[in-house]
């Protein structure tokens, strides 16, 4: 199915610029998994890239630059991995030690993770979802710690019973949410497998998964949510450490 | 066999002899197409690492080198009917450099960013039409200089220099939103994303 919420257009060119913060890759890298349409506007915005590098005042390269080239060129055919940095890729030095390259394909292609585990989370070695450590924050919702970026954006995975509430809140800073499984409702729609949400300081909203499946989303929370309601409110000191532990509905 | 086509402007003929070079890095590992792209790429490589860190002569070289070493390893997985030449070697520089940040440790954590967008890049699903790429190309590469200069100049903080929108927006002092703005403005004039109404 085609996602249906799509990242802000400024995040999609800072993705193909390059400059996007890993959390927020993460996020794109897994959306554009679900969405053709996306995709294709990140090749796009290549292009854009590709013919501002060619509009840049070319400089001049000197012919040691390029002898020293030719010289690991004749390395890398003789078979050493010569190259300083850690940057040899696998099929580029799979490729020179085997020559039909159907076989390297086969074995340098990203280990396909089972079920709905999208290929972006496979660096985490995610086999499936129900194999994760889930902590559990209240009945209806556990989360799972993936790693923390910078300025300690914390990103999870959260798991959403069927019909379950993260209760009524708002956000200090930014929270990026991608569906993975299952769907979710707030109060600007239905949001199901791949669509992509971002919110922030000026959405106020309530978010519950429908009743039929559990919903497994990605979260990035760039900082802690704030609880509305009037007795969460009171708990809003607290959440700054663990939020998700009070996210019974507040109302 | 390039001089019997009738090319229609001296940019497909550009992109088709850069598509003819690669084909023979690919498949007859040849050198001296691969001496002929490493001629048209590496001045440009250099650039974009400038642009980035100005002054900074050793990295740039660094840069043009080890780019060429993996067009030369990845050659064969260059898909001419998804992109351009140019678009790819872009993609492989924009790589190395998000690389060269992690080792500099801008962004810490325990992800390898590099992976997000490889292999994106790889199995980037349907492939995009020939033809759907030929025209976006041709309408960025005329776009870009019918855009507005101010407009310009903030992809090119974003694309070349590598700067963040936060970064770009303290620099030319301009409000976040602005900057954002007038990535979506440029973006849709190009025709490269068209959704998105505010």
């Amino acid at each position: 199915m085609m996602a249906s919420y799509h990242p802000p257009t400024e995040l999609l060119a800072a993705y193909a610029a390059g400059t996007l913060k890993n959390s927020y890759a993460l996020c794109v890298a897994t959306h554009l998994e679900y969405c053709s349409e996306c995709r294709a506007a990140v090749q796009r915005l290549n292009i854009v890239g590709a013919e501002l590098m060619e509009d840049l005042a070319p400089t001049e390269v000197s012919e040691s630059i390029k002898s020293a080239v030719f010289d690991r060129l004749d390395q890398i055919e003789a078979g050493q991995s010569s190259s300083p940095s850690s940057s040899a890729s696998p099929i580029g030095s799979a490729f020179v030690s085997d020559v039909g390259n159907a076989s390297v394909q086969a074995t340098t292609a990203p280990s396909e993770p089972a079920g709905n585990v999208p290929k972006s989370l496979s660096y985490f070695n995610i086999s499936d979802f129900s194999s994760l450590t889930w902590k559990k924050a209240t009945k209806a919702i556990s989360s799972s710690r993936l790693f923390c970026d910078v300025n300690d954006a914390r990103v999870e995975l959260l798991r959403i019973m069927p019909g379950g509430s993260l209760g009524k809140h708002t956000h200090i800073g930014e929270e990026v949410t991608v569906i993975l499984q299952g769907s979710f409702s707030d109060e600007d729609g239905v949001y199901c497998r791949g669509d992509f949400m971002i919110r922030d300081e000026s959405h106020q909203h309530m978010t519950v998964a429908t009743n039929d499946a559990e919903c497994i989303c990605l979260t990035v929370q760039d900082g802690p949510i704030q609880f509305t309601g009037w007795f969460m409110r009171l708990l809003n000191p607290f959440l700054r450490i663990i939020w998700v532990r009070s996210a019974e509905p507040a109302y | 066999m390039l001089t019997k086509r009738v090319l229609e402007t001296q940019q497909e003929d550009k992109s088709q002899w850069l598509r003819d070079l690669m084909a023979l890095v690919a498949e007859k590992r040849d050198r001296v197409a691969f001496g002929q792209l490493f001629d048209h790429f590496a001045p440009m490589l250099r650039a974009y690492s400038l642009a980035q860190q100005p002054g900074a002569h050793l990295i740039a070289d660094e840069i043009a080198q080890e780019v060429m070493i993996r067009l030369w390893e990845k050659a064969h997985t260059y898909k001419p009917e998804k992109a351009a030449v140019s678009t790819w070697v872009f993609t492989l520089a924009r790589n190395y450099r998000i690389d060269m940040i992690r080792k500099t440790a801008r962004f810490v954590d325990d992800v390898d960013p590099s992976r997000l967008w490889d292999e994106m890049e790889d199995d980037a699903a349907e492939p995009f039409q020939a033809l759907q790429e030929k025209r976006a190309k041709e309408q960025v590469h005329k776009g870009l200089k019918e855009l507005p200069v101010e407009q310009v100049q903030v992809l090119a903080k974003v694309y070349m220099e590598g700067k963040t929108h936060q970064e770009a927006s303290d620099e030319l002092d301009l409000p976040l939103g602005t900057v954002k703005s007038r990535v979506r403005l440029a973006l849709r004039k190009m025709e490269v994303v068209l959704r998105g109404s505010e």
